[in-house]
């Protein structure tokens, strides 16, 4: 197959700048990233690394350059790249009181792909009940997200995106709201997906709960890729600290 | 419609005019409400004001200008927000001083010159002196608005919930969120003339507050708030109509206090004294 030959992700000589900025974020980026990779993004605050993920899901413009996810030109057919993309936001604050249960939210992980008058049926419920139960939060489907704790939120959004079964996971540091344990179990739900074929970027500044495997870790700085190399899980925080040095 | 149950036209055309546009205002009402544009609501009432004057001033007919540049403003809301990267609240500030300033303008000149202008009727619809026409303009308009929100439900709640995330699941944001703020202002400024601003944003407010006092859900608001509001809308002017109270006031006087009463014994606001 065509989609097999080339890369998952493909950028090529990409610039991406926000609205109202005078220079860009992102500076002739390439980069090419295969089907099923895990993929460790670092680098400083300020480097550009959540900006080269909504570059790849095409909610950014992108000025220069031109970037291909799953065979589709992100810039004309970035609302197709997001359906097979998930995507798990840095930052977010739920009012305590908002009324969107847990079951809905992740159900909302499937309704890009449902696309406009169609209702949810039977593959979509157990697409929500089987991610729900892969982090662990069968207890919690009934409850309001705004009552839940920040990691409980965080494994709220990450099975939103499992629900769209994603050939692509964009995380943003995913670690960011939670404990070690939590860590962990949230690292092995990325390998288990990730062995079955989907591609794994992750931006992280959190470095003990990795994968226990070779991974390959893109270092950026001021929007440029500064090492990109494949290395063990243990030896990622010792590549990333060298370089954000030298740099 | 109703005419089997309530023989009386006057009594019917009221119940009838509540009842519809209780029943839409209220469904975008809890859309509103989640997304914080309460002011969509005076501001279109004086996009009508504008239009009227506008309308008056040129020799055109005060109502179906009022209309067109209620449509046209409506129109221009969301990508406006967009443009400006702004919250929808801030340009919905920006859009009702600029009608004000234009109504008060042309009105102003108008009387200089010697022509006068009445925009009562505009702003203050009167729902017992309704036309049937008027009755069925109304039961359109609500209906529009019922089936745009159910049609894009999904959608709707997910852009309630975070426009960020929506987008990242891959839904339409941009041209379903203009849509949807289309339909509101659209609904607000053809249902205004009939019902009258008071009760317009009495319904746009208050029944999504007081679901949203008690459901911890989305749907739940979608369904309690009409409810209430229906139930309050014709209980309101069934007594108004009986005992000659004015119904749009006495409405909207029985509205706030549920409000308050519902703010009150809210189980949201419980404080569980279990210990297990």
């Amino acid at each position: 197959m065509a989609g097999d030959l080339h890369p998952q992700i493909e950028l090529s000589g990409v610039y991406t700048t926000y609205m109202g900025a005078e220079l860009p974020v992102i500076r002739d980026m390439s980069i090419d990233i295969n089907k099923g990779e895990f993929v460790i993004i670092g680098g400083p605050n300020g480097a550009g690394k959540t900006t080269l993920l909504e570059t790849i899901n095409g909610m950014l413009h992108i000025t220069h350059g031109s970037v291909r996810v799953c065979g589709l030109d992100v810039t004309r057919q970035g609302v197709e790249v997001r359906k097979k993309t998930g995507y798990v936001l840095q930052s977010f604050a739920f009012d305590p009181l908002t009324p969107f249960t847990v079951e809905h939210v992740v159900m909302m992980g499937r309704y890009g792909i449902l696309g406009c008058f169609r209702n949810p049926s039977e593959p979509d419920y157990r697409a929500v009940e089987e991610s729900i139960k892969m982090l662990g939060l069968e207890d919690l489907s009934e409850k309001p997200i705004g009552t839940l704790s920040g990691g409980q939120q965080q494994k709220v959004l990450i099975a939103q995106n499992l629900a769209k079964k994603p050939e692509i996971m964009l995380l943003d540091e995913p670690f960011s709201n939670l404990d070690l344990f939590t860590r962990e179990f949230v690292s092995d739900v990325m390998t288990e997906i990730s062995s079955k074929g989907c591609t794994i970027c992750m931006v992280s500044h959190a470095f003990d709960a990795l994968p226990d495997k070779d991974l390959r870790i893109v270092v950026m700085d001021e929007g440029c890729i500064h090492l990109d190399t494949f290395c063990h899980s243990s030896e990622v925080e010792d590549n990333i600290r060298k370089i954000s040095a030298v740099s | 419609m109703l005419e089997c149950i309530i023989p009386n036209n006057i009594v019917c055309h009221a119940v009838e005019a509540m009842l519809f546009a209780s029943i839409a205002c209220s469904i975008l009402g809890v859309i509103i409400t989640q997304l914080k544009i309460s002011s969509i609501g005076f501001t279109m009432a004086h996009a009508a004001f504008a239009g009227a004057a506008c309308g008056m001033f040129f020799g055109y007919d005060p109502i179906i200008s009022a209309i067109v540049v209620s449509i046209l403003i409506a129109l221009l809301i969301g990508p406006l927000s967009e443009r400006a990267k702004m919250s929808e609240d801030t340009i919905l500030g920006v859009l009702f001083g600029i009608l004000m300033a234009i109504a008060i303008f042309f009105i102003a000149y108008m009387q200089y010159v010697g022509k006068g202008f009445n925009a009562s009727s505009l702003l203050f619809g009167d729902v017992i002196s309704l036309y049937r026409g008027e009755v069925y303009a109304l039961a359109l308009i609500s209906l529009l608005a019922v089936v745009f929100v159910i049609a894009f439900y999904k959608e709707i709640t997910a852009i309630i919930f975070d426009k960020k995330i929506a987008e990242a699941s891959g839904i339409k944001v941009k041209p379903i969120y203009h849509a949807l703020l289309f339909m509101i202002a659209f609904t607000v400024a053809l249902s205004l003339n009939i019902v009258g601003g008071l009760l317009l944003y009495v319904w746009l407010i208050t029944p999504a507050a007081i679901a949203y006092q008690f459901m911890y859900d989305v749907k739940g608001l979608f369904i309690v708030a009409p409810v209430v509001a229906a139930v309050v809308s014709v209980s309101g002017a069934v007594t108004g109509l009986e005992y000659c109270l004015p119904v749009g006031p006495l409405t909207a006087v029985v509205f706030s206090v549920i409000f308050i009463i519902s703010v009150l014994f809210s189980r949201k606001r419980r404080i569980s004294n279990r210990k297990f």
